[in-house]
């Protein structure tokens, strides 16, 4: 999803710097106040981040035949938001900007706002409608993730249509090329990534239950049942 | 036996077949497998009829001298992640079995 450097005109560029910017500003502002109430939360912040750093390093051949990487974004949103989900993903594209050509700095803004912003703001939107349904919370999980990765290439899609629109059929002919280049590669990979996610999820409602009920991620309630399900490992892993 | 490990189970399947369709698609040999990102600025460059190379960075950057240097990089950004990861859940699973011991 990433635009490259020189890719954009600098009118685009700045119109994106424009748009993250609060976000950012947002996430130090919460990310502050976070560290200065309880530090207990950094070990599960660092877990969501390392999520961002993993995934968005590994690019996956996909069905299409071109390779594309994950974002891992869903996690962080769910756990700590949208803004702060900003930050760390803005962390990650500037150390791909800087050390690996990969995207830029000038098309920064434009990547922040797919990965790092329009991705988990889809996502935390999905988590909001399912958190307090009967669904199983490890659905949530995957469909949040997936939803996130998708929607960050829809966007990238987006945002080069605008400044690219075709000749003949302008914004939405060039948006299908771009959606078609980015956003179809990227279904598999968003199957998958949901899938891992859940499972690292299920992971942490069995090592760290409490830390989720009290970020108020899922419900008591829903947790308890989870770690019902799950309960036979628990006993089984008391054995060994 | 199979209801508590339901969720590795559907990601293990999910994996393989994932894998399957990937080993399916590049047998067919027409495929580089190239990135998503240059494929995008290949076609930026056909909807503006300028070549790839006439883009030149707005602002300078480093470019990886190859693609071994590249991937290094890449190692790095990911091991990063999972030093972190694993630390993490190493803090957890030490701090249960502690307060389980007491």
């Amino acid at each position: 999803m990433h635009i490259m450097e020189g890719f954009l005109p600098w009118q685009w560029c700045f119109v994106w710097w424009l748009v993250a910017l609060p976000f950012l500003i947002m996430g130090i502002l919460e990310l502050r106040a976070m560290m200065r109430k309880d530090r207990e939360y950094l070990p599960l912040l660092g877990v969501c981040g390392a999520f961002i750093f993993i995934l968005s390093a590994l690019k996956l051949p996909s069905v299409t035949g071109s390779c594309s990487h994950p974002t891992g974004t869903g996690l962080s949103t769910m756990c700590f938001g949208v803004f702060i989900t900003s930050i760390v993903g803005a962390i990650v594209l500037l150390f791909q900007a800087l050390l690996l050509a990969h995207g830029g700095l000038s098309t920064m803004g434009a990547n922040m706002v797919s990965m790092a912003i329009g991705g988990p703001v889809a996502g935390y939107a999905v988590y909001r409608l399912l958190k307090d349904t009967k669904v199983n919370i490890y659905v949530t999980v995957f469909l949040v993730t997936a939803v996130a990765d998708l929607v960050t290439y829809v966007i990238t899609s987006f945002e080069l249509a605008l400044a690219y629109p075709a000749q003949t059929g302008g914004i939405l002919a060039s948006f299908e090329a771009f959606f078609a280049i980015f956003a179809i590669t990227q279904v598999p990979l968003a199957i998958v990534e949901g899938c891992v996610l859940a499972l690292v999820f299920k992971y942490i409602v069995t090592l760290k239950p409490e830390i989720l009920i009290k970020l108020n991620v899922f419900s008591e309630d829903q947790i308890a049942r989870a770690r019902q399900q799950d309960s036979e490992v628990l006993s089984s892993e008391g054995r060994s | 036996m199979i209801g508590k490990y339901k969720l590795e189970l559907i990601t293990g399947i999910v994996l393989i077949a994932f894998i399957a369709i990937f080993l399916y698609v590049s047998a067919g040999g027409s495929h580089e497998f190239r990135g998503s990102d240059d494929a995008g600025s290949q076609k930026i460059a056909e909807l503006t009829g300028h070549p790839v190379e006439s883009f030149t960075p707005l602002i300078p950057q480093y470019v990886p001298p190859s693609g071994e240097i590249e991937s290094t990089l890449f190692a790095l950004q990911a091991s990063f992640g999972g030093l972190v990861l694993g630390l993490v859940f190493g803090y957890w699973l030490g701090q249960r079995k502690t307060s389980s011991a007491t």
